[in-house]
């Protein structure tokens, strides 16, 4: 794990990120900044005016000269009070505007990440990014204002200090810079503990992730004791990081704590002697002791700030990270429009290999006429989906080129390819909101009149009438309340609720009963009409509905014709879709 | 489109004994906390000795000038230093110690009580609360670990020490300070109690920011596919903008608040300074007590600040806290009741389905006097339209849920008299949608059975008949199937689903469409196997084709949650209209 924590030069782009986020929102962190700013400036003024007091006390003068030093004391204290207030609630509009804007951007940007990435990154690891890391990132920020005050106050009291009394102005000012070597070296020890916390903690929700989804299985087979020894593992490295986090910071927050108490003994000593000299009075004796009390706060918040820099800088690079991958599916340059057509397809010389290496075709030619259906049959794990994922560009070719009416895919803006094909998915995903709700997602457009024809195309019209509030019903995450052939007629009618010039339907009734799906499969030929629909599909009733039919085998279409024409020209056509009936023997 | 609220009112009603049934998780940790408290005072009152000798050092010294005894005090404060630094490290890291074991402890008792509710739970909660419970809950648990506890404690102590030191330098003084404490006290109460409603929304709010967030990603290839990711981002940015408010809510709380205290802060010195002031004129007090006093005092406020603050982190520690105890609470239905026993063993596999009735909503029955009975070793089919219950009967064969009338038997022994653990060795359920871990394909075979050996394994992939595919895989059995097994093709998820069921072993098997997605030609090769596999061994086969139901034994067809016909294939054919008109449909899907 060593060599994965950054230092702190890795860290520049997640540092470049936060003054992006600054720059963005320079009104607010200004306001808050000169909050801060007018705060500093009392701070510097209070203990100056405590030792004038007690020098009055020491010299024994009149008590009518309090008056007016009271009054500035208290005027002092009611400016402050409204610098923090400033400092405070910009500060914190800051931090939260930048949070909120941030987290935009990340949801945007994963919705438009192409299907490789999904592939290969986890949902627990993308929530991290924009849940745990972000938080770093806005604790930083909502720090920045008050820091750079008081690096500015830092200045000024070692002025102030030295104006005073230039020896013990001197000593007294050492606590500074001890201070800030103790903060950054604390802060360089700490990142590393830090980024695995963050990473242990990412893999930590997604065991929790996946045996929460995975649930079903993990019942069946009584895992629960394996699923929580999982998490046990995850949660002792979690526990071992924070406990190498909490030595560093035993060994040095202390001492946040000892520099400035040595300031005061430097004082104590050397003032005293100064005192006892004549040199300095005892006022300003104690307006030392008051600045090095005043300074305490900031100086541990600003040792705090750079101890936590490397954390946020960290979880910022990671953002940014995500927020600069680029997605693989590229817009094109000069988006060309798809000419006017029935829907042709064409895959020219196709070969695909999915990023990990896969192969799985390698130079697919296939023409499906425009307004023609064409079935793709294989066996599992063909590559049958594959097909189905290059025509809206789920993925691009390896080499070849996919066309529809000629134009390559890669050509078409995104939107509007994929606006033109409509795919109904093997797995069918249903958000958590109303049936209706799921529908209009095919068409945002879809009034309910059309929402309702789908669901009566799909065959999914009776059963949402019975559900307790019929359209309005909301289903459970992922579909949940739903059994598994009435989530895949709701996808399908969401599949068909726009009118799409071609429709893809990867195995769209897998779980629906024979009596449905031959009623679905006579509803489809009104969708088919004249409309170009790829339909991957292993049963011989749909393939008989079909122009033709696409067989893909070793990477390859190796026999295309109309379905009663293959099962006579490809012995392996008929092996594998009709073995079944020579099981049947009926 | 409308995202179901996760609100809730975490109030927490009785914060006392909820700490005290949280700390009885970890009674093994009682001695290790009472060792930091120690520490932790002793830390303080070394710490409280610093302003007496600065005191000692200005009257004896410096007003006397008398250098030797200037020279003293340093010396002893040094000294104190010394100590002070080396009891509070220790006190830092022990409080970090015993925060961070605690948690660790329960994480795991939480997420194991988790796992264990009952499966209508997990159908009405969303994935994203549920990993917000043990990540982002447990992470304010975190917070006041590693954070506020050290700062609680320390602040504590010193708020107390400070109070008894300044009293005990000058009551005139302390009793000036204490009548700012007594305002500051009162405003930090209406403080808390606005500031308590902006963090119950702030949570309540990000909690359906989770929610969304989650199901964006998860859902994104549909919003891909459907354009839908403008509409997305929009619906996301509408409940993230929310979020924002509720934060803004908290912030203007805040910035009220801390600007009133410094103001109190100050006043606290001008009213120490006024009354010092004027005795150290008079000579009733000397010079060195004044400044002991003002170095206590802002010894006294900040602690105080922190104290609030460390009391909102304790509140938000104690509402997760309570987010995870009402978790902790939730009364499961499927559990081993008293007196449940094991299954003998060998099962023979005889599974009795006796007038069962069930609804998942109430009032809306969704099967109804349902009787299914089958011999051991038999193979019985069960079919009837989408959405008619056959799901539901397998889910209540696994005991997901109990059914509302009726039984379950499995060789006469209701399954709920049976332990958990007899219906997890004995059933097996092979659903729909081959759920597979990310991990490698091993572990993924070997889930029921981590201790299986790859001889095992490599038998029942052979007797499937799919060992070859595997061994074409460059990395074989190592390689990583990904987040729900998205390296396979929906075929392929479904044929290690089915390896992993035998290789539990298990008497009774039920598989629920575990073949849907197979081609013809593979599903005969499965279906050979199945025979060998399923030999000797009790099976439901939840059927969408004519050859399974052909194969079983008996066939049982559903109907609206009812057994509206059963018998063998042969007699239904003959005898049952309903069923005969399914028949046709699959035939003509073979024709
Ligand atoms: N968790 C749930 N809460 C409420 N209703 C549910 C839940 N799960 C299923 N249902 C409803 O119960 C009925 C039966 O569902 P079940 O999944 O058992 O059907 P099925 O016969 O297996 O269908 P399929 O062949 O499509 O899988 C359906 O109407 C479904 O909407
Ligand atoms: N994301 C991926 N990364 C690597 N390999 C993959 C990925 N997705 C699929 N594959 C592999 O590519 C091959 C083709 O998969 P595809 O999903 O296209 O098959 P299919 O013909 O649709 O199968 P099925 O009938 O089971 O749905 C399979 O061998 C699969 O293991």
């Amino acid at each position: 794990m060593e060599t994965d924590r950054p230092s702190l030069r890795d860290l520049r782009a997640g540092l470049s990120l936060l003054w992006q986020l600054v720059r963005r929102y320079r009104g607010v962190a200004a306001l808050s900044i000169v909050g801060a700013i007018i705060w500093m400036a009392t701070v510097v003024a209070i203990p100056t005016i405590v030792g004038m007091v007690v020098d009055v006390a020491a010299n024994g003068d009149e008590r009518s000269e309090l008056v007016p030093l009271f009054f500035w004391l208290l005027a002092a204290g009611g400016v402050q009070a409204v610098g923090i207030s400033v400092r405070q609630y910009f500060g914190f509009k800051l931090s939260y505007r930048a949070e909120a804007d941030v987290r935009n951007r990340i949801f945007t940007h994963v919705q438009r990440l192409a299907f490789s990435f999904h592939d290969v990154t986890s949902t627990g690891e993308l929530m991290a990014r924009a849940s745990s890391d972000l938080s770093q990132l806005r604790m930083i920020l909502a720090m920045l204002p008050i820091t750079i005050a008081n690096i500015a106050m830092f200045l000024v009291v070692t002025l102030a200090l030295v104006i005073i009394d230039p020896v013990l102005g001197s000593v007294a000012a050492l606590m500074i810079p001890a201070m800030f070597f103790t903060s950054t070296r604390f802060a360089n020890r700490v990142v590393g503990y830090s980024f695995d916390i963050q990473q242990r903690l990412s893999e930590l929700s997604h065991v929790v992730e996946e045996s929460v989804t995975g649930i079903e299985v993990v019942k069946s087979y009584g895992q629960e004791p394996q699923q929580q020894n999982k998490l046990e593992l995850k949660a002792m490295s979690i526990y071992r990081s924070a406990m190498g986090l909490a030595k560093e910071r035993a060994i040095h927050r202390p001492l946040f704590e000892i520099i400035p108490a040595l300031g005061t003994v430097a004082v104590l000593a050397v003032g005293g002697i100064r005192v006892v000299d004549g040199s300095i009075t005892i006022g300003e004796f104690v307006a030392f002791t008051q600045y090095i009390a005043v300074l305490v706060l900031p100086l541990m918040i600003t040792g705090w700030f750079f101890a936590n820099l490397p954390r946020a800088a960290a979880s910022a690079t990671r953002i940014d990270d995500l927020l600069s991958t680029a997605p693989e599916i590229a817009e094109p340059d000069k988006p060309v429009r798809l000419r006017a057509g029935r829907g042709e397809i064409r895959f020219e010389d196709v070969s695909f290999a999915y990023p990990d290496g896969t192969a799985v075709l390698d130079g697919v030619n296939l023409v499906v006429p425009g307004g023609t259906s064409v079935g793709v049959v294989g066996a599992t794990g063909a590559g049958k989906t594959t097909i189905g994922h290059l025509i809206p560009r789920f993925y691009d070719t390896t080499t070849g080129r996919v066309t529809i009416d000629g134009v390559d895919v890669r050509d078409v803006s995104l939107d509007e390819l994929r606006s033109e094909v409509s795919v109904v998915f093997q797995e069918t995903f249903l958000f958590s909101a109303s049936i209706a709700d799921n529908i209009r997602l095919g068409d945002g457009m879809a009034t309910d009149e059309q929402v309702r024809a789908a669901a009566r195309l799909a065959k999914a019209h009776d059963f949402i009438c019975e559900t307790p509030d019929g359209y309005d019903t909301v289903v459970g995450e992922r579909g949940t309340t739903l059994s598994g052939g009435q989530r895949q007629r709701v996808s399908l009618a969401r599949g068909v609720v726009r009118d799409p010039r071609v429709l893809i339907l990867d195995d769209a009734t897998s779980s629906v009963d024979a009596i449905v799906e031959s009623e679905i499969q006579a509803a489809l030929q009104q969708v088919m009409a004249g409309r170009t629909t790829v339909i991957i599909a292993h049963r011989t009733s749909t393939l008989a509905l079909v122009d033709n039919v696409a067989f893909v085998e070793d990477g390859k279409v190796v026999a295309f014709g109309p379905h009663n024409e293959l099962l006579k020209t490809t012995p392996r056509y008929v092996e594998v879709l009709d073995a079944g009936r020579l099981e049947v023997g009926t | 489109m409308k995202y179901m609220s996760s609100a809730g009112d975490y109030k927490v009603d009785r914060p006392g004994s909820l700490i005290v049934r949280a700390a009885r998780i970890a009674p093994e940790l009682k001695w290790p906390f009472v060792g930091t408290i120690g520490i932790a005072i002793l830390a303080t009152l070394v710490r409280l000795l610093g302003p007496l000798i600065v005191k000692g050092g200005i009257d004896n010294g410096i007003s006397k000038g008398d250098k030797g005894a200037i020279y003293v005090a340093s010396g002893l404060f040094v000294a104190a230093l010394v100590v002070q630094y080396v009891t509070t490290a220790m006190s830092q890291w022990s409080v970090a110690h015993v925060g961070e074991r605690y948690l660790v402890k329960l994480r795991s008792v939480v997420f194991g009580r988790l796992l264990r509710l009952d499966m209508g739970f997990f159908t009405r909660s969303k994935s994203g609360v549920l990993v917000s419970r043990m990540t982002s809950d447990i992470e304010s648990l975190q917070e006041f670990a590693s954070d506020g506890a050290v700062l609680a404690l320390s602040n504590f102590l010193t708020v107390i020490g400070v109070a008894i030191a300044l009293g005990f330098v000058d009551w005139h003084m302390a009793l000036a300070v204490f009548v700012v404490i007594a305002v500051l006290m009162f405003v930090s109460a209406i403080f808390q109690r606005q500031a308590r409603r902006a963090y119950d929304l702030v949570r309540e709010r990000i909690g359906s920011v989770l929610a969304a967030l989650q199901e964006g990603i998860s859902g994104v290839r549909v919003v891909q596919a459907f354009t839908q990711e403008e509409p997305q981002a929009s619906t996301f940015g509408r409940v993230n903008e929310s979020h924002f408010e509720a934060n803004m809510a908290s912030a203007r709380a805040i910035s009220w608040y801390f600007p009133v205290v410094s103001f109190l802060r100050i006043g606290a010195i001008a009213a120490a300074l006024g009354i010092g002031v004027i005795r150290v004129m008079d000579g009733s007090m000397s010079m060195g007590t004044l400044v002991a006093f003002l170095l206590y005092l802002d010894w006294f406020f900040q602690p105080i600040i922190n104290l609030s603050n460390v009391y909102n982190l304790l509140q938000s520690a104690l509402a997760a806290l309570a987010k995870l105890y009402e978790l902790v609470d939730k009364p499961t239905v499927i559990q081993d009741r008293d007196g449940a026993y094991d299954l003998a063993t060998p099962v023979v596999g005889s599974l009795e389905v006796q007038g069962m009735s069930f609804e998942y909503l109430s009032g809306v029955p969704t099967l109804t006097d349902v009787s299914i009975s089958v011999a051991p070793g038999q193979r019985v089919a069960i079919v009837g339209e989408t959405g008619s219950g056959k799901s539901t009967i397998a889910k209540l064969i696994m005991r997901f849920y109990d059914p509302t009338e009726g039984s379950i038997r499995i060789d006469g022994h209701d399954l709920t008299d049976l332990t958990g653990q007899s219906r997890i060795e004995s059933v097996a359920l092979i659903p729909q949608d081959g759920f597979l871990f990310s991990g490698t394909l091993r572990d993924n075979l070997v889930y029921a059975d981590p201790g299986a050996s790859d001889d095992q394994v490599w038998r029942v992939l052979e007797t499937m008949g799919i060992d070859s595919w595997i061994r074409s895989l460059p990395e074989g059995l190592d390689t990583q199937v990904r987040e729900r097994g998205s390296r396979f093709s929906s075929g392929e998820r479904q044929l290690v689903a089915l390896a992993r069921a035998f290789l539990a072993d298990p008497a009774v098997i039920v598989l629920d469409e575990a073949t849907s997605n197979l081609d013809p030609e593979t599903e005969v090769n499965v279906e050979t196997a199945l025979k060998i596999l399923l030999e000797g061994r009790t099976s439901v086969v939840i059927a969408h084709r004519l050859r399974s139901a052909e194969r079983a034994d008996r066939v049982f067809m559903i109907a609206d949650g009812q057994v509206i016909a059963e018998g063998t294939h042969k007699e239904l054919a003959e005898s049952s209209p309903p069923y005969r008109e399914l028949v046709d449909a699959w035939k003509v899907g073979l024709a």
